[in-house]
């Protein structure tokens, strides 16, 4: 007779949200995702007919409503299957938990919503809800099983994190929160996990100057990610920059290539999303989980899989 | 003594001025809350939100806290062709750090709802709209080689390679406000 104080262990199960920028720009990330999921437990569903989340300069900048029902026809395609989605995009975490927060907030924009779902045969109650891929690795994964996973660690190199600004604001809406939003630690222990030193920096927390700031004056834009940069070089001196954005991302490993050729700055500092990294930590091929970008990775790369090796 | 005599009745224009700047003041704090900052009366001008704002930071003429006030004084017509609240980066910063839970994100979001009806809107954004509507996607690329380098399928499981969820997505926009202001074509 089986004991009964044997549980099965809950599987995990979430809808990989992927949004615009990780599909069209920086499909490696995607790719990172589909090989340390699974590898770690997860199971991962495609949310076949996902959308934009929809990013804040469309839908957002017209009406609550509309903003609201875009959302949850993507919540609605995890909670038809009674899963939660999950995304490595820290602007499609903001729109889509932002949505869900206003629709469980009001009812009469809950209402609304559902008038116009109704259209396409669909219904969202609220349940399903978008997990951020970080929160997902340190709370249901948990760091010891990442340390178990990883076949090269990080010993000796120091990352630069950045978690990005809707990874922690507003706090209100979010299903995970940090203790301190203005002091965050998740990535920090997230990256100390893989070995790495992820000291405070004082611009730590501040903005990249990505998404709408960029679009509406690059040069303006370009002001916040240079002293980001700068302040990252002169305090911690970084061999990398580890962030859990994919927009994040893509303005520090992009507007740092442009600062470079004006003569701005003088020097290269690689950058990585989380699960880009972990998945070279866990020995899957770079060319495919980080097979993509403007500032060279190869060196630091190297360092990992030849300097890291257990 | 008959010193008024054949002057023309004294109109009081403080009092005009005073008695129209309330019904226009009304008029934009008003549609302000409507679109979305419910709290836009609760600010006392402290601060907090500007003193953590990357568009603040950076120069932008109408940041969270001034914009907030020069909704709350009336102004309008010197907002509309101003540019910030479409750089505001949607970080919430303000929102967590206001003492009064005024949500300045809500009030420069319902900003750019006010400038969308009277047709202020950027070029980018327009485009954005409409490859929504067309794509599923704000960003699309029709390139593929990236996705095909790190060994991936060339279409992602979007609206991208599903007719019926984008057709479904359209079915949605068409019935929202967005179809209502007739900003992008929607056939
Ligand atoms: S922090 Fe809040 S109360 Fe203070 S100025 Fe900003 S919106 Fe007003
Ligand atoms: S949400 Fe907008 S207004 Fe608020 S701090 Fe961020 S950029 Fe400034």
């Amino acid at each position: 007779m089986i004991s009964e104080t044997v549980k099965e262990e809950k599987k995990l199960k979430f809808g990989l949200f992927l949004g615009c920028n990780i599909s069209f720009n920086r499909p490696d990330v995607e790719q990172a995702m589909r090989k340390i999921f699974p590898a770690l437990g997860v199971e991962i569903d495609d949310l076949v007919g996902q959308s934009c989340c929809p990013t804040w300069g469309t839908v957002p900048s017209i009406d609550i409503v509309g903003w609201c029902a875009v959302a949850a026809r993507n919540l609605a395609l995890g909670e038809e299957k009674g899963i939660d989605l999950m995304t490595a995009c820290n602007s499609c975490y903001g729109s889509l938990n932002e949505a869900r927060h206003k629709m469980l907030k009001n009812p009469e924009i809950m209402s609304k919503v559902n008038e116009i779902l109704a259209k396409i045969g669909k219904k969202y109650e609220g349940k399903a809800k978008c997990r951020h891929v970080a929160w997902v690795l340190y709370k249901d994964v948990g760091l010891e099983k990442i340390k178990e996973s990883i076949k090269y660690s990080l010993d000796g190199i120091t990352v630069a994190v950045q978690p990005g600004c809707h990874f922690l604001w507003p706090s209100e809406v979010y299903p995970d929160k940090e203790k301190d939003p203005f002091n965050p630690k998740v990535l920090r222990e997230l990256c100390e996990a893989l070995g790495a030193e992820a000291p405070y920096y004082t611009k730590l927390i501040d903005c990249c100057g990505m998404g709408a700031l960029r679009s509406t004056d690059p040069e303006k834009s370009f002001i916040l990610v240079r002293e980001k940069l700068e302040c990252i070089k002169e305090e911690i001196d970084a061999d990398l920059i580890v962030t859990t954005c994919s927009s994040c991302l893509i303005q520090l490993d992009d507007a740092q290539e442009k600062l470079r050729k004006e003569g701005k700055i003088n020097f290269s500092i690689p950058v990585l999303h989380y699960v880009q990294l972990l998945a070279i930590c866990m020995g899957f091929d770079p060319q495919q989980v980080a097979g993509i970008c403007v500032t060279p990775r190869d060196e630091v790369i190297k360092m990992i899989l030849e300097g890291g090796k257990r | 003594m008959e010193i008024t005599e054949g002057v023309p009745p004294v109109i009081n224009l403080t009092e005009v001025a005073e008695r129209e700047k309330e019904e226009f003041e009304k008029k934009v704090s008003e549609l302000i809350i409507e679109f979305g900052a419910e709290n836009l009366l609760a600010c006392m001008q402290c601060g907090a939100c500007a003193s953590i704002c990357p568009l603040a930071r950076v120069g932008f003429e109408w940041y969270n806290k001034k914009l907030i006030k020069a909704i709350l004084i009336g102004m309008k017509e010197e907002l509309l062709d101003d540019p910030t609240p479409w750089a505001c980066v949607a970080c919430n910063r303000c929102t967590e750090i206001c003492p009064r839970q005024v949500a300045p994100f809500e009030v420069m979001f319902a900003m750019r709802r006010l400038m969308v009806e009277e047709f202020a809107i950027p070029t980018l954004a327009i485009e954005g709209l409409r490859s929504l509507y067309e794509h599923g996607h704000a960003v699309y690329m029709t390139g593929r080689e990236a996705r095909k380098k790190v060994g991936l399928p060339e279409n992602p499981p979007s609206t991208d390679s599903d007719e019926k969820a984008l057709q479904d997505l359209r079915t949605i926009l068409k019935n929202t406000k967005l179809a209502e202001l007739g900003l992008i074509p929607m056939e």
